[in-house]
């Protein structure tokens, strides 16, 4: 079928002015599903992530070989264009016109000073969907208060649960919120507004609130509170409605496997991989409630099975008799997972100075409108020229002059 | 307008139960028109708790009653013929379907998407899943948990050699629903400009995936097998206070200038053997990262910590340009001054247990759609009748319907 070939998104163009981390993901994903995404950056002002490592065989120096920054930014064409340059805006303004969204996540305040807020974008061109990504609002006590995924994992309520009893709270141990919560909130946002301006013809600004996002997909601890006056407090690997359930030590150096059980189809299921030992079949393990209350020693007895056996066997011994279980995969055993292997969840993407490198795709698989993974993160300023003069309608002589006048850097 | 400022000319099924909600939920924030398909029985996420004032009900769970505001409902039972007739008289009329069925059920059924699509060509069908509908363990059993580890998230939630933590909130589930909303958004906006609908495959444990930040690149570039961040002094650390904790990100890399607000945070709070950070050593992250560094940072900081709130110390750090926060809990929360300039806790009144529950609010603002939190939640078999009466069934059809179980109807 013809239209297999399409792109879902083709046609989009996108003028991103954001870096770091959320607005980057975000306009990722717009890329893999065919939009044309414009990175704005300047020598003078590079994205900070270019120069955050991990780095090609962890040679760090220069703007080129930061993994962390080319995993956020495939399929993106980037642009040198030193917005602190007067003649500068007049190229924004001409991508802004080709544009369907701008978006950044600078401070507040940053766009206006370029006469590139939404008042101005709105005249240039009625039709963008413009997209701002603060941390918590515009407005309010706290809204110039700062802070790292890190901060925002603990302000959110995610870190506070994430926690073994009795111990120091800890997160997901990354700036979750900034690589999850925000960057998704901002993608459904935009698409929402898309398909707005599909009734309305009119674009609309999307002021997205990172904190706000993470809320949303943590409410539980508030839920509890607002309703019982209950603080719900470490979460450690349990859960209410399962037991066992925790994460247990097997053969080698950091290897785990993750058990749940929840139903009693799958407790029995577990003894029989166990081989029917006589300690399960004691009246404290004989129901979900007799299991949560004796779980530390459930947990006990289990990890003296699980230790002595190798992760990879526990998980497709138990799954293959209905147990859900998985390996607590390290990144290598998730790269080298034959599922998302198979599913083409990671590829390798050819760079000019750092070669083939590893990049992963979004998790949406679209039976009609495949994802692209087509080239690696741009080299910084790697797509002026063509841009400038196949898009934004420069002569090669009117670029040549910007890049003297040192607009184009 | 009709339509004007809501999505609301967009019909979405959610056919889905604890995995699942939050993706139909971001629609019915923006008035999308979302009918929430429950089994004969209910959904299984009405019995997970926490429960309204901790009294386990159907109609009293909060988190159903949170991912399922602004959502009709109604109830149906798949496995009957009249009943699957009734799914694909549904189906005719949406634009999304988001399901979260074991891989192959649909169709075992007699609904794949193939069939749905005969029906009606501009339909998107997504489905949530543990591992997808594709791959070698599409068909294996899977939970949050076991998701988180095989995709190497759970993996980074700890440092050295202990046992990773879990985040709350099936974090798992929620990044595969967040990205089933925004696939099907865009299969959606696909769909009116082509005609042509299509199936969108989510899976738990490939969302996870999203989350590793660095971890992959680690092993591809360097490899090395990183794990969480916690115990690198004043980067991404955690510390006791008066009342709680708290969490600082002083310095990053070699940043000097955000090592220096901080410094000067502890001179002009007098804190004990404060000189002890006025040293160019705490730039180098190789110091920082050593025992020794950690508990020193650890030993001084706190023993300032431990005199104040958290609240003390988020406002007084920030006022020093130090990012600091509150390691926050529901009442935190619930508290928060920003939140509450912002209106942001939004109140619904529950009838059936006759109280009020706080749900979090919108998490963006448009300049034209209106977020909304929904007026109720559907009690179960609320609107079975009233959708069924839209597709064109009769007041018989429906009570016959209902009397032999194929839907069921909330008797008033």
């Amino acid at each position: 079928m013809l239209q297999n070939l399409k792109k879902a998104l083709e046609g989009i163009v996108v003028c991103d002015f954001s870096w770091v981390g959320a607005g980057p993901i975000a306009t990722n994903v717009l890329g893999q599903c065919g939009a044309e995404v414009i990175k704005i950056e300047s020598k003078n002002r590079p994205d900070l992530l270019r120069t955050a490592g991990p780095f090609k065989d962890g040679i760090g120096g220069g703007l080129e070989r930061s993994g962390y920054f080319a995993n956020r930014n495939p399929n993106k064409k980037g642009i040198a264009l030193d917005m602190s340059h007067p003649k500068a805006r007049e190229v924004a303004v001409r991508l802004i016109k080709k544009s369907d969204i701008v978006i950044n996540n600078f401070r507040v305040g940053q766009m206006e000073k370029w006469n590139l807020g939404w008042e101005d974008v709105q005249k240039i061109n009625p039709r963008i969907i413009y997209v701002t990504m603060s941390l918590q609002g515009d407005s309010g006590p706290q809204k110039s208060y700062m802070g790292f995924g890190v901060n925002l994992n603990a302000l959110c309520g995610l870190t506070e649960r994430a926690c073994l009893p009795g111990e120091r709270p800890f997160g997901t141990g990354t700036n979750y919120t900034d690589h999850v919560m925000a960057p998704s909130h901002a993608l459904f946002g935009i698409m929402a507004a898309l398909l707005d301006r599909e009734k309305t013809g009119k674009g609309q600004t999307v002021a997205v609130s990172q904190l706000k996002s993470a809320i949303s997909m943590a409410p539980t601890s508030v839920l509890a509170y607002g309703a019982n006056g209950e603080l719900l407090g470490p979460m450690g690997l349990g859960d209410p409605d399962a037991a066992p359930h925790s994460v247990y030590a097997a053969l080698g150096h950091r290897k785990w496997i993750a058990i749940a059980v929840f139903e009693e189809s799958e407790w029995r299921a577990l003894k029989k991989v166990m081989r029917e030992p006589q300690w399960a079949e004691d009246e404290k393990f004989s129901s979900l409630k007799a299991r949560k209350e004796h779980e530390d020693e459930l947990n006990e007895r289990i990890e003296q099975w699980t230790k002595s056996r190798y992760a990879d066997w526990l998980m497709d011994e138990l799954i293959r008799n209905g147990v859900k279980a998985g390996v607590v995969n390290d990144a290598r055993g998730a790269i080298e997972d034959e599922h998302l292997r198979k599913r083409e969840f990671w590829s390798y993407l050819d760079h000019p100075v750092v070669g083939s490198t590893l990049y992963n795709r979004a998790p949406i698989s679209f039976s009609k409108t495949p994802l692209r993974m087509e080239s690696a993160a741009p080299l910084l300023g790697q797509h002026t020229s063509e841009v400038l003069t196949g898009m934004l309608d420069y002569s090669q002589e009117e670029v040549n002059k910007l890049v003297e006048e040192e607009v184009l850097v | 307008m009709k339509h004007a400022g809501s999505l609301s000319n967009l019909r979405i099924l959610d056919f889905t139960g604890e995995l699942g909600p939050y993706a139909a939920k971001l629609y019915a924030g923006l008035g999308a028109d979302v009918i929430h398909i429950e089994p004969i029985g209910g959904d299984p996420l009405r019995s997970i708790g926490p429960f309204y004032k901790n009294r386990p009900g159907t109609e009293r769970s909060l988190q159903f009653i949170y991912y399922n505001a602004g959502k009709r409902g109604m109830v149906l039972d798949l496995k009957q013929e009249k009943g699957r007739e009734v799914f694909v008289e549904l189906c005719k009329g949406a634009d999304i379907l988001f399901e979260s069925f074991t891989p192959g059920y649909l169709d075992g059924l007699g609904l794949s998407f193939d069939e749905l699509s005969a029906v009606n060509p501009k339909l998107v069908q997504t489905s949530i899943t543990p591992f997808g509908n594709f791959g070698p363990y599409s068909k294996y059993p899977g939970s949050d948990l076991t998701c988180s580890a095989l995709g190497g998230f759970l993996y980074l939630a700890g440092i050295e050699n202990d046992k990773p933590v879990r985040s709350c909130d099936n974090q798992a589930y929620r990044m595969a629903e967040v990205y089933a909303a925004v696939g099907s958004s865009i299969a959606a906006l696909f769909a009116q400009r082509t005609g042509i609908g299509q199936f969108v495959d989510l899976s738990c444990m490939e969302a996870v995936g999203m989350a590793l930040e660095t971890a992959a690149q680690c092993w591809d570039l360097e490899g090395t097998l990183r794990r969480g961040r916690g115990k690198e002094a004043g980067t991404a650390t955690i510390h006791p206070c008066q009342d709680g904790f708290v969490a600082i990100v002083a310095i990053m890399g070699r940043n000097k200038g955000m090592w220096t607000p901080f410094v000067q945070w502890m001179k002009e709070e007098r804190v004990e053997e404060w000189e002890l950070f006025d040293n160019d050593r705490w730039v180098d992250v190789a110091y920082r990262e050593s025992k020794q560094a950690y508990d020193l940072f650890c030993r001084v900081f706190e023993s300032y910590t431990m005199k104040h709130s958290k609240q003390y110390l988020y406002d007084t750090g920030q006022a020093f340009k130090v990012a600091i926060s509150p390691v926050s809990n529901g009442k935190d929360l619930l508290e928060n001054p920003q939140l509450i300039h912002h209106d942001f806790w939004k109140t619904l009144h529950h009838e059936p247990v006759g109280g009020n529950v706080i749900c979090p609010g919108p998490p963006y603002v448009f300049g034209n759609l209106k977020w909304r939190l929904g007026n109720s939640v559907p009690v179960l078999g609320e609107h079975t009748a009233q959708v069924l009466a839209e597709c064109g069934y009769s007041r018989d059809d429906i009570a016959q319907l209902d009397q032999e179980g194929v839907i069921y109807v909330a008797k008033p």
